[in-house]
């Protein structure tokens, strides 16, 4: 499905019976939008975004987005401090449930279904689609243990004292699982002679990628970054950067970030929010920075403003 | 004045001044612990050391050569004899202390010595005000080289003198007027010398580093270190006082050797035996012990604790994670810190009047572990939550994102994290349930002697019986009372401290205390270790 004009978004909206009725107000959203034709791209999208509107208490945080993410790609997220793009990507699997003064309308369809439903299942929904946040958050507990922690929550693996005794043990699918996780997160090689070690004994690169390791033992369709690298240091942040273009093979990556030069170098298609919430321009990550539609993201990519 | 605004990096390395300051802190540091041990009293005053010295001229001395020290020292920083690196002054805070000490000297002097009392009795007070005003200004006018010794040095000198003079001696006496109590040379002269020996050391401290704000930071760091030493040494004298004075009574008719001891099962007996401990009281007992309180203890506080500790964990993760921050929970935090702060007599009232006469009407165990868990449940509650809210979000945020449920997520992220805190509100608590006597005499003990013969041994575990009628499960041993070694101890002190001490089956009130102390430091130990097994699964 790929945008072409708004008039054949609302009639897709109308027979997905949106959750919220939610009507545009005011000018504003409707003038940015003119600043720049909508991203088309090839493919199929694996979240649709359509009048997403975010307020905390009176403060209107998000301002009537609309967007979609192509499947296996890495989409990055840009712009100043305040903007609205860490809350934005906390729509997406629902994390701003957990903020009580947070009001959310609008929605967020994944494979066809808008998220924000009422029967919407949010413990298969935070399984699908993951998230890795800002500063490396690996539980207390060893390598192993934080690795297999989601699936055994879910009951996907028991390794029980029951379990053990029933002859149910699923210790060696656990191994599997923790050396696959790790092996994709680029981490076996540095922590495979000591997976019972706690985690809290590595280096903040080696916790960042045991926290994308521990989110892809959950077998992810999508894998939220919420500035990944900005706690880490240039070497850690390189091969954070390495690992999201190699999970955009097999993964949808959305990543937010506030260093246009890692969004350059790792995304395919980039969107800008700017102060007040909105999001004023979405397309190709080359196109973006070489020649925007619009005078406010050209201001902000070179450093004029933001 | 040139020294004064020097400002090398490196420390000017002329070795007068810091050599005579180690002088001075070290040689208060001798004079600080001797007094102590004159104090308590292992060193008798008067002795006559070499040549007719007693510790009255060693007191005397030292105090002398400390302040001639610092005199020197103070007037050799200012004159530029030595290098230093003196602030503008010694501040106010040290003005204070010194001029308290001089309101106090002065004051002590007038109306004492001199015997003024002066209009309204109120001559001595107006002389005293002037004396510390004086001290004051002497202290914090000056240069602080001057302004931080020779005010302090002085003090020793005069202080020295007076002791070395035999004016303030062994038969010196002194009954203050309007106090029953008599002080006397051996008494004043050790008290003279500890804060004496306080303050010159202090500002031999300060002049090592050649005052300034380096000589502070020394200063302050031997306050300090002084303090946590001075703590450990009270814990120890107590320890040791019980332990000097209770012992003897424990390790009566203690015996080590294979077969010895009691039996303890299938005709096999302990290797060692120690009838204090593993006796109860009969009419034809050698010794007589203290077994049946030393149970009564050790299950009152499990029988608090597994109240306790469920219950107030549960409420603490409700109002934590559960419930909102509000009214409500506002509410229950002063309703906590109040009721762990209610006297214990209180809770022993309420268990009186309100659970024993549902338990059969007379004093039980089962009333002492509940009101004992009562008292044991706010400290939990309170240090949990403390703990659980030390837990970063971050962990919370990190098993959400994972889908993982809220309680899935307490329980195997948040209270793993929280227990170490957790376990040290246990700690603190059974060290305060444990010696508690007022609520035990009341609903525990109170129909019970205090040295009960061993039938009253109460044997919980197995004391089950499980019934075909409801309740189905009861348990006689938890509904009779029972003996407990804080009453029991108390029992002992209303009879006269050491009244049963007479012949050698009577049990020594000291001795049960230290019975008492270990059952409590066992307690404590147990505490510890499993904290720190909690810590180390986080760590490692």
């Amino acid at each position: 499905m790929s945008k072409t004009d708004t008039d054949s978004r609302s009639d897709t909206q109308t027979e997905s019976q949106p959750l919220v009725d939610h009507t545009v107000e005011g000018e504003t959203s409707e003038e940015i939008r003119d600043e720049w034709t909508n991203y088309d791209f090839d493919g199929e999208a694996k979240l649709s975004v359509s009048e997403l509107n975010v307020y905390y208490g009176d403060d209107h945080a998000l301002k009537d987005i609309d967007m979609e993410i192509p499947e296996q790609s890495v989409t990055a997220l840009i712009g100043p401090s305040g903007c609205g793009k860490s809350t934005y990507l906390r729509c997406l699997n629902r994390m701003n449930d957990r903020i009580k003064a947070a009001r959310i309308e609008g929605n967020v369809e994944f494979e066809g279904k808008n998220i924000y439903d009422a029967d919407a299942n949010l413990v298969e929904l935070r399984k699908r689609i993951g998230m890795v946040f800002q500063s490396p958050n690996p539980f207390p507990k060893s390598i192993r243990d934080n690795i297999s922690y989601g699936p055994r929550k879910h009951g996907d693996i028991d390794t029980g004292l029951l379990a053990r005794v029933l002859g149910r043990d699923d210790g060696e699918r656990e191994e599997r699982l923790v050396e696959r996780s790790l092996k994709q997160a680029a981490l076996w090689d540095e922590v495979n002679d000591r997976l019972g070690d706690n985690a809290l004994g590595l280096s903040g690169g080696q916790q960042q990628r045991l926290c994308i390791a521990r989110c892809l033992a959950t077998d992810p369709e999508v894998i939220l970054m919420d500035e990944p690298a900005s706690a880490l240091d240039p070497i850690a942040t390189s091969k954070i950067e390495d690992l999201i273009e190699e999970l955009s093979e097999e993964y949808t990556v959305v990543v937010v970030t506030h260093n246009m030069q890692q969004a350059q170098r790792i995304s395919d298609q980039t969107a800008v929010f700017l102060t007040g919430g909105e999001l004023v321009e979405y397309d190709d990550t080359e196109k973006i920075f070489s020649d925007p539609e619009s005078q406010r993201v050209e201001d902000y990519i070179t450093g004029k403003f933001g | 004045m040139s020294n004064a605004s020097e400002r090398g990096v490196h420390r000017d390395h002329s070795p007068l001044l810091p050599t005579v300051s180690a002088g001075v802190v070290g040689l208060s540091f001798l004079t600080f612990v001797l007094a102590w041990l004159v104090l308590f009293p292992i060193l008798t005053p008067s002795t006559q050391l070499v040549g007719g010295v007693t510790f009255y001229d060693v007191f005397g001395l030292a105090m002398l050569l400390c302040g001639v020290a610092l005199v020197g020292s103070g007037v050799a920083s200012r004159t530029g004899y030595v290098p230093a690196t003196p602030s503008a002054t010694a501040g106010v805070t040290t003005g204070v202390v010194l001029g308290v000490l001089g309101f106090v000297v002065t004051g002590l002097f007038v109306s004492q010595t001199l015997g003024i009392d002066g209009p309204m009795g109120l001559g001595w007070f107006l002389a005293a005000f002037v004396g510390g005003a004086a001290v004051f200004v002497a202290t914090v006018a000056p240069r602080e080289d001057v302004g931080s010794t020779v005010p302090i040095g002085a003090f020793a000198l005069l202080a020295g003198l007076v002791v070395l003079l035999g004016v303030i001696g062994d038969s010196w006496t002194w009954n203050p007027s309007g106090l029953a109590a008599t002080f006397s040379g051996d008494m004043a002269v050790p008290v003279v010398a500890l804060v004496v020996s306080l303050l010159t050391a202090w500002a031999g401290a300060k002049a090592y580093e050649g005052f300034g704000a380096r000589g502070r930071q020394l200063g302050a760091y031997m306050f300090v270190n002084l303090n946590a030493a001075l703590m450990l040494f009270v814990l120890f004298v107590l320890i040791a006082f019980i332990v000097y004075r209770g012992l003897p009574g424990v390790l009566r008719g203690a015996a080590v050797g294979l077969g010895t001891g009691p039996e303890v099962a299938f005709g096999l007996h302990l290797p060692f035996d120690v009838p204090f401990v593993t006796n109860s009281y009969g009419l034809r007992n050698d010794v007589n012990g203290v077994l049946p309180a030393v149970f009564g203890t050790i299950w009152l506080v499990v029988g608090a604790v597994v109240l306790a500790v469920p219950t107030g964990v549960g409420a603490a993760v409700f109002l934590t994670e559960y419930s909102r921050e509000g009214r409500f929970t506002q509410v229950v935090e002063i309703a906590t810190n109040g009721l762990w702060s209610t006297p214990s007599i209180v809770y022993g009232l309420f268990g009186l009047a309100f659970l024993v006469p549902r338990f059969g009407n007379s004093a039980s165990l089962l009333a002492g572990q509940l009101v004992l868990g009562f008292m044991l449940l706010p400290l939990v509650v309170i240090t949990t939550r403390e703990s659980i809210k030390a837990v970063p979000d971050s962990y919370r945020d990190a098993s959400a994102a994972l889908g993982v449920n809220q309680w899935q997520t307490i329980r195997s992220v948040v209270l793993p994290a929280a227990l170490p805190g957790t376990v040290t509100g246990i700690i603190l608590g059974v060290g305060r349930i444990a010696g508690e006597t007022a609520p035990i005499l009341l609903v525990t003990s109170s129909s019970m002697s205090p040295f009960p013969a061993s039938r009253f041994v109460p044997r919980v575990l197995s004391g089950f019986q499980f019934t075909a009628q409801p309740p189905f499960v009861t348990n006689t041993e938890l509904l009779q009372a029972s003996s407990a070694l804080p009453y029991q101890l108390y029992a002992l002190i209303t009879a006269g401290v050491g009244a049963g001490a007479g012949s050698d089956a009577d049990i020594d009130p000291w001795s049960t205390a230290l019975v008492l102390l270990i059952v409590v430091l066992t307690f404590y130990a147990v505490g510890i270790a499993s904290r720190s097994y909690f810590r180390r699964r986080l760590q490692e």
